[in-house]
């Protein structure tokens, strides 16, 4: 697709790039290239400003609790406002457990920290005692994206859904949000939180390509994209759904 | 139950030679379990009965070389250290280790102890052992998927290292931020050791990095040389920390591929040359834990360079295996940082070279795979002719080096362990070296394979 252009913005990467989220980034880029699609991955960390016409899609993985601190610091003002404002324009954006944390409402930590967040995404977290740790499978209900997503998740978070809000999908196996009410992550326009480490995008091309699109819609008059021979993909996400869905069963038989 | 210190011992001894003839191998936490649950206090009673006291090695990498290094040289020195030898290093296999080396009254046949202990056991191990030197080699990111997040796995650290008596002493790796920031709060005596050659340090940080920012005040901190991981001579701008100032020195590097290294080491009392038979900067780190640990324990220069000088290879760490006419060069790949040094080393290997990578995700390697995605196989992709993805996540690792850039041609899935080694050999040929990069029980399982073959001995009858 010569003369298409995709401008990626990698948000803190060495401050929030935990469990290989970089490798969201990694398959957007080759996804592009495949298509001949250009493509450019711009770095912005602590104290560098956005301008929101910039950059086509957003991307932002999790952290740990000190890097998040700093993060939440840096996105309080223009930063935060910036991001928002892009997506309000049509740009996309994924955001990966600590990352999507930060695009809610606030978070509030387990050990009693507030950090407050730039509410894109109409969610509100708090900290809990235990982990969820695990695979995890859910059932996608984005348009576009009918399918089953597979991933590992490892927060202490629990994150509430507000009226506004769209979850990404149902959890089949796994926790989620928060573990009680079924439901996976948030979408809001072409922006989308998750808990989904894994990393997320390779196992599930679905959702990166729905990315891709909805990046070059802002800018380029687009139907859909050339497909690629994701056999590979599909084989990694079929053997990982099959054994996350194993792992259910034999919980079960033992009443946990 | 609680029954006496010779009847736990003496159940556990049978237990641990059912589960070696069952082909558990001598890493299975079973026997240790049993001895705990039959009496909790017998590790701690056991282990005051040797008269060298107990050394502690803990960190996410290089627990098993360097205490095999330190091993080696107090052997070399006529001592006798009891040593859980197979990576056993939860409270449940030092307890087992323990239990092996006692007499039936659980009086230990050694004179000191040398425990590999697993990061989050630490404070555990140093309240119920008492040690008279913890070292502590680095703390990446590994497998956090057990225990939670690096930060609050350094502050048990450093509540564990709090409790250590006067007396003792705490060996710590001054080239990582986040290790030569502990120990703060204890009254043990620090010594730190690191590499001062400049001329092997990287440009710039690799995506493995985990502790680049400040301890002290969140600042990013600033390298003048940069090893490997978060690895490097370091400073911070902002408040003015630095790295400690060094006991024990690589003063000379020259690293030469998987034959190793030649070494200039300065320690307080002497200045060493030595040659290293393992690859790598990391390995560097390693043998600067063990010299400082045997000059600290009181072993002379001789003792050392025998050390050394007679080490063979810890289990799996780059083993040589000749098979059908090649041989195999079998390497424990586990983490982002140590599957990047491994890459860095294959790089003075050449190039054309046929690799078979296996992933496994049982407990012991982290359910969690996602770690893939920070090594950085985009380097590796060049030097490959081909590359089998092998193990339980067989396709995630397959999936991996296709978005490093291996084209199809060059890749290969395939699960099983056995014909992944099968068609390395096929498509390999007669004198050429296939490496074989593996996580923790990929490794076990290639070693396995090969006992069951007959090209290797089982690992708990080595040495
Ligand atoms: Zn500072």
């Amino acid at each position: 697709m010569p003369g298409m252009q995709l401008r990626i913005c990698h948000l803190y990467p060495e401050l929030m790039n935990i469990y290989g989220d970089r490798g969201n980034v990694i398959t957007m880029v080759k996804r592009c290239i495949w298509r001949d699609i250009a493509v450019t991955v711009t770095d912005i960390t602590l104290g560098e400003a956005i301008d929101p016409a910039d950059f086509d899609f957003f991307f932002i993985g999790g952290g740990q609790d000190r890097e998040q601190i700093l993060v939440c610091d840096d996105l309080s003002g223009d930063k935060g406002q910036a991001v928002r404002q892009a997506v309000e324009d049509g740009a996309s954006l994924l955001a990966i457990c600590g990352g999507y944390q930060l695009l809610g409402k606030y978070f509030l930590t387990y050990t009693g920290e507030d950090l407050p967040g730039i509410s894109l995404f109409d969610v509100k977290t708090v900290g809990g005692d235990t982990r969820f740790i695990g695979n995890i499978a859910v059932d996608c209900e984005v348009d576009g994206i009918r399918a089953q997503l597979v991933g590992f998740e490892n927060h202490s978070g629990r994150t509430r859904l507000g009226p506004e809000a769209r979850p990404l999908g149902r959890v089949i196996k796994g926790y989620g949000n928060n573990g009680e009410d079924g439901t996976e992550g948030c979408v809001y326009k072409s922006a989308v939180g998750s808990y989904l480490h894994g990393s997320l995008l390779p196992k599930n091309p679905r959702l990166a390509d729905w990315f891709i699109l909805r990046s070059l819609r802002r800018k380029y008059e687009l139907e859909e994209l050339p497909g690629l021979d994701d056999a590979l993909e599909n084989a990694a996400r079929d053997a990982a759904l099959q054994f996350t869905m194993k792992e259910k069963r034999f919980r079960k038989r033992f009443g946990r | 139950m609680k029954v006496s210190l010779s009847v736990a011992v003496a159940t556990g001894k049978i237990l641990t030679a059912l589960s070696r003839r069952l082909g558990f191998g001598a890493g299975s936490n079973f026997p240790g379990k049993v001895i705990l649950r039959m009496r909790p206090e017998a590790p701690e009673e056991i282990a005051s009965r040797l008269t060298g006291g107990c050394v502690l090695v803990s960190g996410t990498n290089g627990k098993t070389t360097t205490s095999n290094l330190l091993a080696g040289m107090l052997r070399a020195s006529g001592l006798q250290p009891v040593h859980n030898k197979v990576g056993a290093n939860l409270m449940t296999g030092i307890t087992a280790s323990l239990a092996q080396a006692s007499d039936r009254r659980g009086k230990p046949r050694g004179d000191i102890g040398l425990f590999e202990v697993d990061e989050a056991t630490l404070p555990a191990a140093i309240k119920r052992l008492t040690p008279r030197m913890v070292i502590l080699t680095n703390l990446f990111r590994d497998q956090l998927d057990r225990y939670g997040e690096l930060e609050s796995l350094s502050r048990k650290i450093d509540a564990g290292l709090k409790g250590l008596s006067g007396g003792s002493c705490i060996l710590l790796n001054a080239d990582d931020p986040l290790v030569a920031s502990l120990g703060g709060e204890s009254t043990a005596r620090k010594y730190f050791y690191g590499i001062e050659s400049e001329d092997i340090g990287e440009i710039g940080l690799r995506h493995a990095a985990d502790s680049k920012n400040c301890r002290s005040c969140g600042e990013k901190l600033s390298f003048s040389a940069h090893f490997f991981g978060h690895m490097g001579k370091y400073s911070c701008p902002n408040c003015g920390l630095e790295r400690p100032a060094v006991d024990f020195a690589a003063t000379r590097v020259e690293l030469k591929g998987t034959a190793g290294s030649r070494l200039d080491i300065s320690t307080p009392l002497w200045n060493l040359a030595l040659n290293l038979g393992l690859p790598g900067l990391y390995n560097v780190q390693n043998l600067l834990a063990a010299v400082g640990g045997a000059e600290l324990l009181g072993l002379d220069d001789h003792n050392i360079e025998a050390g050394v000088e007679g080490y063979s290879t810890a289990f799996g760490r780059g083993e040589r295996i000749p098979i059908a006419g090649r041989t195999l060069f079998l390497v424990l790949s586990k983490n982002p940082t140590g599957f990047n040094e491994v890459i860095r080393t294959l790089g003075t290997e050449g190039r054309d070279l046929p690799i078979v990578a296996a992933l496994n995700d049982r407990i012991a390697d982290g359910r969690d795979v996602s770690w893939i995605w920070d090594v950085d196989f985009e380097e590796l992709a060049p030097l490959a002719r081909f590359i089998i993805a092998s193990g339980t996540r067989a396709p995630d690792m397959a999936l991996r080096m296709k978005y490093a850039g291996l084209d199809a041609a060059r890749l290969t899935v395939e699960g099983n362990l056995k014909k992944a080694l099968d068609k390395a050999i096929e498509r390999s040929h007669e004198g050429e070296t296939i490496y074989a990069l593996t996580t923790y029980t990929a490794t076990l399982d290639m070693r396995r394979l090969l006992t069951k073959i007959g090209v290797a001995a089982g690992y708990w009858e080595a040495n």
